[in-house]
């Protein structure tokens, strides 16, 4: 059956659904209710990234879906495509679908989808409804620091109120 | 439930307003009354006024569910949207609910004065962020105006504001900070020295005017000495635009050709764009000019000092699913309204009239003439009780003639024929409808007419003996839905 490769400072609740081949770096937050499943081909999810409640990471690729490092999946979004980069902010039921992937840097807005089969440059911003495209014009370097500060207060708090995998 | 007749719903009730819409008030007395006869004659007929099946268009205009009705008490009628005056009750920002007084609308041109913008790519409204400036020295923080949705941000038009407060006054600040605006204002101060020199010279040569004049010219001749005259000054010097007259010659020659003109469009597009304040309106009856909605002129508070509503003097008229059946059976009436309407055959139609008064109603309800159906109202006469608490009202007296048309109300209980269910200040009567003919929407018009003692005393007169009687009378279109 599938592995689970969990590193040691990764942060999965029990209450999700995990099935397949899946890796998880450092430092990741998975929150409850979320389901990463890997049909065909493996999940390599990187470092630092949040996962959050609901979402649905599904590979049903035979190749690897790769998620990179430092990156916020919102609420109820969906990642079917082949991948995403670093730094990336997929918003509440956001979508990635078909076999598309994110550049880095990118956003997805509220409920926006990317196209069936596009790979999304880098610095794009998918926002509105109906929905448009624009680049961003700024390095997003203030983006880090907020989310670093995101991810030490999950740390700190999700373990007292959900049961953790890998916890005793 | 007195739902809006849309195409979707299929049960609704509307109600009627007689006015023209477009009366001028020093007519208004003249139309009204004149209009409250042909009303009157085509009540007595019963006659509706506005043929609904054929003029769906016109009854958007003239017909209304009860929630969009007003109703004046001085004038004892019922008054629409189309027959008030609305006025300001006050101005509002909608993003920072600052209430603005009115003497600052009108200088800072219907916006928000504060840091309320929206944004030039997807014009939801931005936030004041503080971030690293990218002027200067790097490190030094300023705040920019960013979008949340599009994340735009101000850097992009060169906008870097030092306070994260009052972003419009240093907006003004900037604009106004040009060379252009600069090199007027310093212009401006030299015609005035040359127009000071040339009136202190020129009322020196012709003797003198006043002592005002007199003293300002003793002063200036003391401090200056009298040598000054309009040719000693010294000729003005440029405070920021350097005079390079060969250059712009040639620039002028090559912008002959006007194709080669550059044009970017209205830079205000790129700009954020300051949001418009909204109003709170006040609405007064056009004949009496009363008030007869008065909200709080605070923003945040969202209730009426003064509210008549035609709901709160009009029974309101809906289409029950189910009622509570009588105690002694113990079990709901159900599925009330549900039946088909069929060409030909007689179905029961149930309607529930609430009285809002805390006096008495007497009500009846006569049918407009109507091709399409027949309808028989089997309780053209019956009084609403007062609204009060519910644990005052007697026993319910109810009478179930519900079963089937034909097998009328005489079999049981006391009460009326044709009133199902009575309940609190509230009475359910039925209609028998027959259609004639196949339709998508079948629309009855009832003429109802409400009559109740006015129960305010009144403060001028000192007639205590009777009060008066009020009198309503109003059609309503009670749409029943598609006959097949």
């Amino acid at each position: 059956m599938g592995r689970l490769h969990l590193a040691p400072q990764a942060l999965v609740c029990k209450n999700t659904i995990l099935e397949g081949d899946i890796r998880i770096g450092n430092g990741t937050v998975v929150h409850i209710d979320a389901s990463i499943i890997a049909k065909n081909g493996p999940i390599i999810i990187g470092s630092n990234n949040i996962i959050s409640d609901r979402v649905r990471i599904i590979n049903n690729h035979a190749t690897p879906l790769v998620i990179g490092d430092n990156n916020q999946i919102e609420t109820d979004a969906v990642i079917e495509g082949r991948g995403i980069g670093h730094k990336n902010v997929v918003q509440v039921r956001g979508k990635v679908v078909g076999t598309s992937t994110l550049g880095n840097n990118c956003v997805v807005g509220v409920m926006c989808e990317t196209e069936p089969a596009e790979n999304v440059p880098d610095n794009t911003i998918l926002f509105g409804n109906p929905q448009s495209r624009r680049t961003r014009s700024d390095n997003n370097a203030e983006y880090l620091e907020v989310h670093n500060k995101h991810l030490q207060y999950v740390h700190e708090m999700l373990p007292r109120y959900n049961a953790i995998i890998g916890a005793e | 439930m007195s739902s809006e007749l849309d195409s979707g719903s299929q049960l609704g009730v509307l109600y009627y307003c007689p006015c023209s819409g477009c009366m001028r008030t020093t007519d208004a007395p003249v139309k009204a009354s004149k209009q409250k006869r042909e009303f009157a004659e085509l009540a007595e007929e019963c006659r509706a006024p506005l043929d609904i099946s054929t003029q769906e268009q016109l009854a958007v205009l003239r017909t209304w569910p009860i929630e969009k009705l007003y109703y004046c008490d001085d004038c004892s009628e019922v008054r629409c949207p189309h027959c008030v005056i609305e006025e300001p009750a006050g101005y509002h920002c909608p993003n920072c609910t600052f209430d603005v007084p009115t003497a600052s609308v009108r200088s800072e041109k219907n916006s928000c004065a504060r840091n309320c913008f929206h944004c030039p790519v997807c014009t939801h409204v931005l936030v004041v962020v503080v971030v690293e400036s990218t002027q200067g020295d790097g490190g030094q923080s300023c705040s920019v105006l960013s979008c949340a949705v599009c994340m735009w941000d101000s850097r992009e038009i060169g906008w870097e504001f030092e306070t994260s407060t009052g972003i419009s006054a240093q907006i003004e600040r900037m604009r106004t900070g040009g060379p252009a605006v600069k090199e007027y204002a310093s212009l401006l101060d030299y015609w005035r020295t040359v127009q000071r020199t040339a009136s202190a010279t020129a009322a020196g040569n012709h003797g003198l005017t006043s002592s005002a004049s007199f003293k300002h010219r003793l002063t200036s001749a003391g401090l200056h000495g009298s040598t000054t005259s309009v040719d000693s000054l010294p000729p003005y010097k440029a405070a920021c635009y350097v005079d390079s007259g060969a250059e712009l010659t040639e620039d002028f020659k090559a912008l002959e050709d006007a194709n080669m003109i550059p044009f970017n469009g209205d830079p205000r597009t790129k700009e954020p764009q300051r949001v418009r304040l909204h109003m709170k309106l006040s609405r007064r009856c056009r004949m009496c000019h009363h008030i007869l909605i008065k909200p709080e002129s605070k923003a945040h508070n969202s209730r009426f000092k003064i509210q008549l509503l035609a709901a709160n003097f009009l029974p309101t008229i809906t289409f029950p699913n189910t009622l509570p059946a009588p105690k002694a059976r113990g079990s709901l009436l159900e599925h009330l309204n549900t039946t088909p309407l069929r060409v030909g055959s007689t179905a029961p139609v149930v309607l529930r009239f609430t009285n809002p008064l805390y006096t008495e109603m007497d009500v009846s309800v006569d049918v407009g003439e109507l091709d399409a159906a027949q309808t028989d109202v089997l309780a053209p006469r019956f009084t609403l009780p007062p609204f009060a608490e519910l644990w005052e009202y007697d026993e319910d007296e109810d009478d179930s003639s519900l079963a089937s048309p034909s097998a009328s109300s005489s079999g049981r209980g006391s009460g009326k024929r044709g009133i199902i269910h009575q309940h609190g200040n509230q009475i359910a009567i039925q209609l028998d409808v027959t259609p004639r003919a196949q339709t998508q929407k079948l629309t009855i018009p009832l003429c109802i007419t409400c009559t109740h003692l006015d129960d305010m005393a009144e403060m001028d007169t000192s007639d205590t003996s009777t009060p008066r009687r009020i009198v309503n009378t109003f059609w309503a279109y009670v749409s029943l839905g598609m006959v097949n």
